[in-house]
């Protein structure tokens, strides 16, 4: 008899969740549903991304539907969340796949039932998607390499601390950054086959034993925010900021906070917000069978204390989230 | 199922007569097995297809909440196919979890798995740039191999050293990601196209199948575990060890060489459902399936496996495991966010533990 009781337990959950995301949905009969999937749901990226797409759906009249993977940065659940938006019968998709090879199958299952798909951030191996708007990577692993040589007068020792295995974006960055790198003889790698791993929990550990293990670096690039994160932290619980350079990849509140106090000397700032506002106009425009382009950069910005007040960037790392996102 | 879970009920009466013999205790058994059929009421029917009725519930839950593209055929098969990897899993779980054991590292030996499938695909890689047909069969059994022997060593830590399999598991979790990354040179490994990627296509190639080869395969295992827990000498050593260790031992079981055949066996399970996914992958991934682990014995505890041991069921773990991809699938159409789901998946956990504890009440 206790079974019952239970089962209305979670029918009330279930019944109450759905009461809640109808109205964040609006009622959307009639108007074109969009999917937007993004690699995971908690780092400030993918919020930009998100606003960006609201910014977009609002101005084109359609309704977009937010869902990353249950667990972040598993390919597993990213590949089910595509397949369930295929089986619901979305009008497009416009994906952030975790891995180029492993999100193929699910996207051809998409292109097989007639549901265009546009990639966002990194790039899948295959050509059966419409459009790849992205950032290049590889150029901003070259600008971090700049900016990392100049602050430390192209000498010194250096260490990069790689994001995760298999993501196709940081690796690219991260090559920009070993390629342009050994263009200064006089600065040396240190390590670089250390992984920061999805979390900044692991983020900040890798990052310890890193310094623990390289007391005399005089500078780090790390090729995401959470990396950089980690990084972060483990310089300040060392006392080391300032000290060693630290060249970031994304922003975050206080990824900012610590640029202006000159903890950290550069971020390569992408523009996720125009990642997502043009991923679902250009998934609009294949709908409506409208021109669009194949491929689209969103450009690198390297932001420093210095250049941290002007009105182009200040815009770039501080886009009006809250307006877009009205939850 | 109803059988299987009599068969605990008369092990647990068994070993207070376990001063007679092998060949009187299984006439005593026999003769109770018809009593206890006799005493069954419907209360206990109903607690024991609890697992039946949750998931029809929330199946109903959702056609009337959900657009209707839910109850659509297209999505049914979607929902089996994702169900594959966690229910072949979940099998294997279920013979450990029955034995009072567990295993923490099977989302781990999965990972280990695609690595293996993966790293020997590429050593038979043809001119034409596909795997040839020989090394696709040899991955596959290399995949299951890899698992094997993770489980063999697990069964032979915890039985001769008496450690918990807790502990042992969650040693064998670090290890076997650890040797994933370390095969996989810390990447993906990029595989040619071959036969075994086409296991979990939503639609399958000859198109009379209906279902993909992944879900047949979940299909048949489910059957030979179900046989295997019913009818073989093993099956019931497996429950009687689970009810109680040492009764098992004065009985004269062979708790150690039984309880590394239960490790390897499951982990020979955790191999197959590394294959599938490989499968749904198509790159051999360090990384994959972390965590998996818990949502595999959540679909064995859901499907009334209890964590004491001497309990569970083969076709429960798996509609467990369906109950899972069904609000997950569920969940995804209505748009319901994340962390909803993650509460109320957490919640049936709990409240599937809740209705065992409930069940032995009434007993």
């Amino acid at each position: 008899m206790k079974l019952h009781s239970l089962t209305l337990l979670f029918s009330l959950l279930i019944l109450f969740s759905c009461n809640s995301t109808s109205t964040q949905e609006g009622d959307g009969s009639g108007s074109m549903q969009i999917a937007v999937i993004p690699k995971g749901t908690t780092h400030v990226f993918w919020r930009s991304i998100h606003a960006g797409a609201a910014k977009a759906a609002q101005e084109l009249g359609v309704n977009i539907i937010w869902q990353g993977p249950q667990k972040e940065d598993d390919r597993q659940m990213q590949i089910q969340v595509v397949q369930n938006f295929v089986s619901r019968g979305v009008d497009g998709i416009v994906l952030a796949p975790l891995d180029d090879r492993s999100l193929v199958p699910p996207v051809q299952s998409a292109v097989n039932r007639n549901i265009p798909v546009v990639i966002i951030d990194s790039d899948l191996n295959s050509d059966i998607y419409k459009s790849f708007i992205a950032t290049d990577n590889y150029e901003g692993g070259k600008l971090s390499a700049q900016r990392l040589a100049e602050v430390l007068g192209s000498k010194g020792k250096v260490i990069m601390l790689r994001y995760a295995e298999g993501s196709a974006s940081t690796t690219k960055r991260e090559q920009g950054f070993m390629d342009t790198i050994k263009e200064y003889p006089d600065i040396e790698v240190v390590s670089s086959n250390q992984y920061a791993g999805a979390t900044m929990e692991k983020a900040f550990q890798a990052s310890q034993n890193l310094l623990n293990r390289f007391p005399q670096v005089n500078g780090i690039f790390c090729p995401n925010e959470s990396a950089t994160s980690g990084m972060l932290r483990a310089l300040q619980t060392a006392g080391k900021t300032g000290q060693i350079k630290l060249i970031g990849f994304d922003t975050s509140e206080t990824l900012l906070q610590a640029l202006s106090k000159g903890e950290i000397q550069g971020l390569a700032v992408q523009d996720p917000f125009q990642m997502g506002y043009l991923g679902v106009q250009t998934v609009y425009h294949v709908i409506n069978n409208e021109p669009f382009e194949k491929q689209i950069d969103t450009g690198v910005t390297m932001v420093t204390a210095e250049n941290l007040s002007e009105p182009a960037v200040a815009q770039l790392v501080n886009p009006e989230l809250d307006k877009w996102l009205d939850e | 199922m109803v059988s299987i879970l009599n068969q605990k009920s008369i092990i647990i009466v068994s070993s207070s007569v376990e001063s007679k013999t092998p060949k009187a205790e299984a006439d005593t058994q026999a003769h109770l097995h018809e009593r206890s059929r006799q005493g069954m009421n419907l209360k206990k029917v109903l607690s024991q297809f609890g697992p039946l009725i949750g998931l029809v519930f929330v199946v109903l839950l959702f056609i009337i909440l959900a657009p209707s593209s839910f109850y659509s055929f297209y999505n049914i098969k979607t929902i089996l196919t994702q169900t594959v990897i966690v229910g072949i899993a979940a099998l294997g779980m279920t013979i450990i979890i029955i034995s009072g054991g567990i295993d923490l590292s099977t989302g781990s030996q999965i990972a280990l798995g695609t690595v293996v499938i993966a790293t020997i695909l590429n050593m038979g890689i043809t001119e034409a740039g596909a795997a040839s047909g020989g090394y696709v069969v040899l991955a596959a059994l290399g995949g299951i191999l890899a698992c094997a022997v993770c489980g063999w060593i697990i069964g032979l830590i915890t039985a001769r050293f008496n450690l918990t399999p807790f502990i042992v598991t969650l040693g064998m979790m670090q290890i076997a990601r650890g040797v994933a990354k370390w095969i996989a040179n810390e990447q993906t490994v990029a595989t040619p196209v071959n036969g075994l990627q086409g296991l979990m296509l939503l639609d399958p190639n000859p198109s009379w199948m209906v279902f993909g080869w992944g879900v047949w395969i979940t299909i048949i295992l489910l059957i030979l575990t179900a046989i295997l827990l019913k009818y073989f000498v093993f099956g019931r050593h497996v429950f009687a060890i689970g009810s109680n260790e040492e009764t098992a031992r004065l009985c004269g079981i062979n708790v150690s060489k039984n309880k590394i055949w239960i490790y390897t066996i499951g982990s020979l399970f955790a191999g197959i459902a590394s294959i599938m996914q490989y499968s749904n992958l198509t790159v051999g991934d360090p990384t994959a399936a972390m965590g998996m682990e818990l949502d595999i014995i959540a679909a064995v505890v859901i499907g009334g496996g209890s964590l004491t041991g001497g309990e569970g069921s083969a076709m429960g773990s798996i509609i467990g495991a369906l109950i899972m991809a069904v609000l997950r699938n569920g969940c995804n159409m209505l748009g319901v966010p994340n962390y909803v789901q993650e509460i109320i998946i957490g919640a049936i956990i709990v409240g599937a533990v809740l209705i065992d504890r409930l069940k032995h009440r009434i007993k």
